[in-house]
């Protein structure tokens, strides 16, 4: 009896067992399947559409760093700006209306913001950036109180430079869409840019979901730039240029500012230049540095190069007479003197006071070709100071293979050779460094341009071009040029300082004709105090209309600036005396 | 054969009965179990349950809570993050060095034309101590920017008899020159031919 109870019991529990199981079974594979279409062929498609569901993905722009002056004051600064952004699948309701506020408060195009704010098929679209914080929460405030949602501002850097055209051939500016455009701003884009982040989150009701998806790759901030630039110096030196340069009617002018000590740039200052905030406004030719990229004929200042390397190489003395004829035939041409005179009697200071092109090229006589290309191949000329601006010209000085007689003569009083601004103040500069020339720099420290070049005051190098000697006595004779009785730069001259300078006045190649077309590039290097200089100025026009020359057009700017400089930076006069230079035997 | 094998399967239990019948399972008598008592590990139980429930939805409110905090304060840091930057801007326009300069001018001061030093351990002055005059000073503004040629119009001259204008006017002008004086007299831009005429008769 009990036994076949037993079997049947168990027969129908096995059955059930098998239904259930083969029950799973179906289950289990509509699942698989499912997870299979889900997880292998729709994947992308609803991966896109849970990110469409409330998650919100913004970058995060990095902050430009600063560029300052030596002191730490703003040359260029970031803001923080803010953009406005609009989610379209809330704007398109009332696109009209919200492209007339944003357009009206705002500088840009109805138009095109009417199609941003009906952009389909996203969250995200910018309507303007780099917007004053200020006026772009008022156009949010102005939009919610008119009950349109969908505007909303985020962080966007601005570009500001609050001394307008001070430094800005240097410093250069950023274009409207954000790009460097010039200057250090192009030239170490890479150091100051920085690197842009970005946050994705997940919102709900305008707040972010705590336990939600959030991710956040911060941005990373520019590094500064410093440069050796005094902003007040540069402001001056900027000033006193574009009064000189304006009252003479020249075409341009620059000015160089030089620590004799330490080559470091205080200012250099160009005219016509333009306003940072404002690179439109100006045309394309003003928006570099003159005073690097343009070169020309020193002229009569590179007489003091002449000099000091005949004295270094003890060929001459300062006392050395030279009989200056009325003119001099060389070859097939004939050297004039800038001012008519019959036969003179000068010493080798004359030379330099009167600035006699004849008697220089009688000293110079004593060279050959390769002793004057040598020491002035030391001087820096012909080569890129390499100070690390965009498109600096590196000059021109033939290779003394190519030199007939004519050439040396020439070059021996600045004609045949051609130089930028910042070449000859560091040539100068080595006469007044006690005969160490120093590489110019421009930025404090150092930094890596974008050609991959290591410039800064930290890299800066020296080297001896003449002895200690023949530049104190070159600068001896440089002190009778701004002094009234035997000078031609009277105007250059300091009260109570010893003031060492030169002037030169060059005939200038003419762009049209390629040849001299009676045009003049006038200029006046100094340093002072001569005996323990301190600073070096150079001042340069070009093709001044009013007939002056480097005395009385370079002179007066030369002793504003070296004024300033003396006054700022508290140099007491050295208490000593200018010997009375002997200019005529 | 059958036979023998008959024998042994009939034998063979009869000799292990004893140990099979030791070998027989029966059931284990019930040994009475001592009881804990069993509410309070319900009580902890459901107590464990409920708090566990509750403290998670503190915690959740909670931080609900903090996440509009944080919105509210970030946006608060931003908008006091704005005013610092705009005041900096303002200050930046204050500080330019041209405005300190506009400034200074105003107030009659010029740049010093020679520079001189005050040494403080003896008292000396160092350097030529004159005050500057206002001839010192340096030209902070541009001059201002000239046409350009093509919007300058030349000044238009009319050359006339100076004789039937006398005649007109009597004898008012004895001194009047010939037709001579225009160019020297033309005025600027809108010069028409009134004027030129005008010129001509001073």
């Amino acid at each position: 009896m009990r036994r076949p109870r037993v079997r049947s019991l168990r027969g129908a529990s096995l059955l059930r067992l098998r239904v259930a199981l083969l029950l799973i079974a179906m289950v289990v594979s509509v699942f698989a399947a499912r997870l299979f279409q889900l997880q292998g062929v729709d994947a992308q498609a609803y991966v896109a559409k849970a990110r469409a569901e409330g998650v919100v993905t913004a970058p995060l722009p990095a902050d430009r760093g600063e560029i300052t002056d030596r002191n730490g004051e703003p040359l260029a600064e970031s803001v923080d700006g803010l953009m406005l952004v609009a989610d379209p699948t809330l704007t398109s309701k009332h696109a009209a209306a919200l492209a007339e506020i944003v357009a009206r408060r705002l500088d840009v195009d109805y138009f095109d913001t009417l199609t941003r704010l009906r952009k389909p098929d996203t969250h995200f679209q910018y309507v303007a950036r780099r917007v004053p914080a200020a006026k772009a929460r008022g156009v949010v405030a102005a939009a919610q109180a008119r009950g349109f949602e969908g505007l909303d501002t985020r962080r966007d850097p601005v570009r500001d430079y609050p001394a307008h055209d001070v430094a800005a051939n240097l410093v250069g500016f950023m274009n409207a869409e954000g790009d460097p455009g010039e200057g250090a701003e192009l030239m170490f884009d890479h150091l100051l840019s920085g690197k842009d982040g970005s946050t994705t989150y997940e919102v709900g009701g305008g707040n972010r979901i705590p336990l939600g998806d959030n991710s956040v790759v911060q941005p990373q901030r520019g590094h500064d730039l410093h440069l050796t630039i005094d902003r007040d110096v540069q402001w001056y030196a900027q000033r006193v240029v574009r009064s000189a340069v304006q009252t003479s009617g020249s075409s341009s002018g620059a000015a160089v500012v030089m620590d004799s000590r330490t080559g470091q740039l205080l200012a250099l200052a160009d005219y016509p230049t333009f306003d940072a905030n404002d690179p439109t406004g100006s045309p394309e030719r003003d928006l570099g540095s003159r005073a690097l990229r343009d070169v020309y004929e020193p002229g009569s200042v590179e007489k003091v190069l002449t000099m000091s390397s005949l004295l270094d190489a003890g060929k001459v003395t300062p006392q050395t007479r030279v009989t200056v004829p009325p003119e001099l035939r060389r070859g097939d041409r004939v050297i004039h003197d800038w001012f008519p005179h019959g036969k003179l009697h000068l010493t080798l200071t004359g030379v330099i006071a009167k600035s006699s092109n004849i008697g220089t090229v009688l000293a110079a006589t004593q060279f050959q070709h390769v002793e004057l290309w040598r020491y002035l191949r030391k001087f820096g000329l012909g080569q890129r100071t390499g100070i690390g601006v965009h498109g600096e010209s590196p000059g021109m000085l033939a290779d003394w293979h190519n030199w007939s007689q004519i050439n040396q003569d020439t070059i021996a009083f600045g004609q045949g050779l051609s130089v930028n601004a910042v070449q000859m103040t560091a040539a100068v500069n080595a006469i007044a460094n006690r005969g160490v020339y120093v590489s110019p720099s421009l930025v404090k420290g150092e930094a890596r341009t974008s050609t991959g070049e290591l410039v800064g005051s930290d890299t800066a190098t020296q080297h001896r071009v003449v002895s200690q000697r023949a530049a104190r006595l070159t600068a001896q004779m440089m002190e009778s040029v701004p002094n009234p009785e035997t000078g031609t730069a009277p105007k250059a001259a300091i009260e109570g300082y010893r003031v060492a300078g030169k002037t030169g006045t060059a005939q200038r190649v003419g762009k049209r004709c390629g040849c001299y077309d009676g045009t003049f590039t006038v200029s006046f290097a100094g340093f002072a105090p001569a005996d323990d200089p301190r600073f070096t100025v150079y001042v340069v026009a070009q093709d001044p209309k009013n007939g002056g020359g480097g005395g009385s057009i370079g002179g007066p700017v030369f002793h504003k600036i070296m004024s300033y400089l003396l006054q700022k930076y508290a140099v007491p006069p050295t208490g000593t005396k200018a010997p009375t230079p002997k200019i005529e035997w | 054969m059958s036979v023998w094998g008959n024998e042994a399967r009939t034998r063979v239990p009869r000799i292990a009965e004893a140990a099979v019948e030791r070998a027989r399972l029966t059931v284990v008598p019930r040994v009475p179990r001592s009881r804990a008592a069993r509410m309070p590990f319900v009580v902890l139980v459901s107590l464990l349950l409920v708090g566990g429930v509750a403290g998670l939805l503190c915690f959740n409110t909670s931080m609900q809570q903090s996440s509009f905090q944080v919105t509210a304060l970030e946006d608060e840091a931003t908008a006091l993050d704005a005013q610092e930057q705009s005041l900096t801007l303002e200050l930046g326009a204050l500080r330019d060095p041209q405005r300190v300069a506009q400034r200074a001018k105003r107030l009659g001061m010029v740049p010093p034309a020679s520079p001189a030093v005050l040494r403080l351990s003896d008292g000396k002055v160092l350097g030529d101590a004159t005050p500057a005059a206002p001839g010192d000073g340096v030209r902070l503004t541009p001059y201002p920017t000239v046409k350009p040629a093509n919007l300058r119009p030349k000044p238009i001259v009319i050359e006339m008899d100076p004789k039937p204008v006398e005649a007109t006017r009597g004898s008012a002008h004895p001194g009047t020159e010939g037709g001579a004086s225009g160019p020297a007299d033309a005025t600027g831009p809108g010069t028409n031919s009134h004027h030129g005429e005008q010129g001509s008769q001073r």
